[in-house]
């Protein structure tokens, strides 16, 4: 009888203490989009959105404590009044030694599957690592920044309430840190508006759009610029890896360095136009500073050579020409189509910017 | 001028010595045996040629292995095994450049159809051209080429989810 007694109490015990551990369970964080982006979401199982995790993952984005100087934040170089980049070639962390690459925009990362403009990995948890930790750019271990956080004040509660206790540890920051970035979801342009049926293109962006949507074909008298073969759908990038051209042997190889695959030589990943209008310097190399010099170089300077994207091949509204050979009012037409896919209430969402100020 | 050279030679250099790989196709997923065919592994396979329209508008003779029988060297469920809950597979086929296009086993399978779908590997008696090889799927009699995928690099046969 008094086992049974002892039993029923240690039960009650166990039930009490799970319970209060649990209890205050994060609350999912549906995102919110429209349904011709699809459903192809790239979020891993032991990383589910929680409003709690956003919350955290905000105030860590713009978090300087975060780098060896306590002076850089992810919001450094990729801030959102430029759709998360920074308006330079390559970004400086915290010494004066440039990145190897211009800084990516970030926006409807909930889909993409391959994360740097080489693609080298397959989460947002994998990418926050590199930035948060190499050597020029935040340069700070993870346990570090893991354990800065754990005398500030501010964030026991905080990691508490997204991950049900208050260790603090690297894997949480880059948790927080994946799901904030997730709900960076841009889909208000004049162009989103229009595939709504909410929004009539002006002239020079209806010309713009039909361009960019069509393939040249001078046999045929079908003028073109071929964009939306690898920059098509509502999103406006596809997940594809392609040499556009730039070099005949780019300093850069690109995702050649992964592979070891002639095939892969500068190649680059297919980088989003959406709010591209916002993003100069363009290229992963960010070679050129305006989307005039992007459309030249389209237009006239396509280097061959043997990685060149087939796409870019002998495509030209020249009969026999090797680039697009666009006129000056066609490429000014897509221009006006490319600044169709600027986001306004993305970049001025408070629900994106620094908390902090 | 000097050191322009030099670095140009030694970009060369580099170059030749990280692109030593070369390119294989894995079969992966719902297999019994998975494979990694390497370019002999392919070329020593049966080859057919067949006739298909490319986007050009024009016919070519295409020349390669019939996708069927990579699947039935992998184990895959053909034939006679194809029924039931097989029914339900599908093959999903990746470039090297990340493109990805769907089969369902049915479409490849000689019970079921007529219609050969090959890995090509010559078209008009020639490799294929620079950028769509070494190998390209050629669906003949398919209107649009979209499922040509080029720079084939991956098979997986999976189940659909639901």
């Amino acid at each position: 009888m008094n086992k049974r007694w002892l039993l029923l109490w240690f039960g009650m015990a166990a039930l009490l203490f799970t319970g209060s551990r649990w209890l205050p369970m994060p609350e999912p964080y549906v995102p919110v989009y429209p349904a011709n982006f699809g459903n192809r979401l790239n979020i891993p199982a032991d990383n589910p959105l929680t409003k709690e995790g956003v919350l955290l993952g905000r105030m860590l984005f713009y978090e300087p404590l975060l780098s060896a100087n306590n002076k850089i934040s992810c919001g450094s170089c990729h801030q959102q009044q430029r759709a998360f980049t920074d308006g330079k070639k390559f970004s400086t962390g915290i010494d004066s030694i440039p990145t190897e690459r211009n800084s990516m925009s970030l926006a409807n990362l909930l889909w993409v599957r391959h994360f740097f403009w080489d693609g080298r990995v397959e989460s947002l948890e994998q990418q926050a690592l590199t930035p948060l930790t190499a050597l020029h750019e935040m340069g700070q271990p993870l346990d570090i920044s893991a354990s800065k956080l754990r005398r500030s004040q501010r964030y026991t509660a905080l990691f508490n309430a997204a991950f049900g206790n208050s260790n603090i540890t690297g894997d949480q920051i880059v948790h927080a840190l994946a799901q904030f970035e997730r709900t960076l979801i841009s889909a208000n342009a004049p162009y989103d508006r229009y595939l709504a049926g909410q929004y009539q293109l002006p002239p020079a962006g209806e010309r713009g759009m039909q361009l960019f949507m069509t393939a040249p074909d001078p046999g045929k008298k079908i003028r073109g610029a071929n964009c939306a073969h690898c920059h098509g759908s509502p999103k406006l990038y596809m997940e594809l890896f392609h040499n556009n051209g730039l070099d005949s042997l780019p300093l850069d190889p690109g995702r050649e360095k992964l592979t070891g695959l002639a095939a892969d030589r500068g190649r680059f990943r297919i980088p989003t136009l959406r709010n591209i209008a916002l993003t100069a310097p363009y290229m992963h190399d960010g070679r050129f500073s305006t989307l005039e010099e992007v459309l030249d170089h389209y237009s006239e300077h396509i280097i061959q050579s043997p990685s060149l994207s087939p796409v870019l091949r002998n495509t030209s509204n020249d009969m026999n020409g090797t680039s697009l050979k666009l006129s000056r009012s066609e490429q000014k037409d897509i221009i006006a189509f490319l600044q169709l896919l600027t986001d306004s209430t993305f970049i001025n969402n408070p629900q994106f910017s620094n908390p902090f100020n | 001028m000097k050191y322009t050279l030099l670095l140009f030679w030694a970009t060369i250099l580099l170059h030749s010595s990280i692109s030593a790989q070369s390119a294989t196709i894995s079969v992966t997923g719902e297999v019994a045996h998975p494979l990694q065919l390497s370019a002999a592994d392919i070329a020593a396979m049966k080859k057919v040629t067949v006739q298909a329209t490319d986007r050009d508008g024009k016919a070519h003779s295409y020349t390669g292995v019939p996708v069927a029988d990579i699947l039935q060297r992998a184990g895959v469920t053909m034939g006679a095994q194809l029924r039931g809950e097989n029914m339900s597979k599908y093959l999903l086929i990746k470039s090297g450049d990340g493109y990805e296009v769907l089969f369902s086993l049915p479409e490849l399978d000689a019970a079921f159809t007529d219609r050969v779908v090959i890995l090509a590997s010559q078209v008009d008696g020639q490799p294929l051209p620079e950028g769509k090889g070494p190998f390209r799927i050629v669906v003949p009699g398919e209107k649009k080429p979209a499922r040509w995928i080029w720079e084939v690099t991956a098979m997986t046969i999976r189940f659909a989810k639901e």
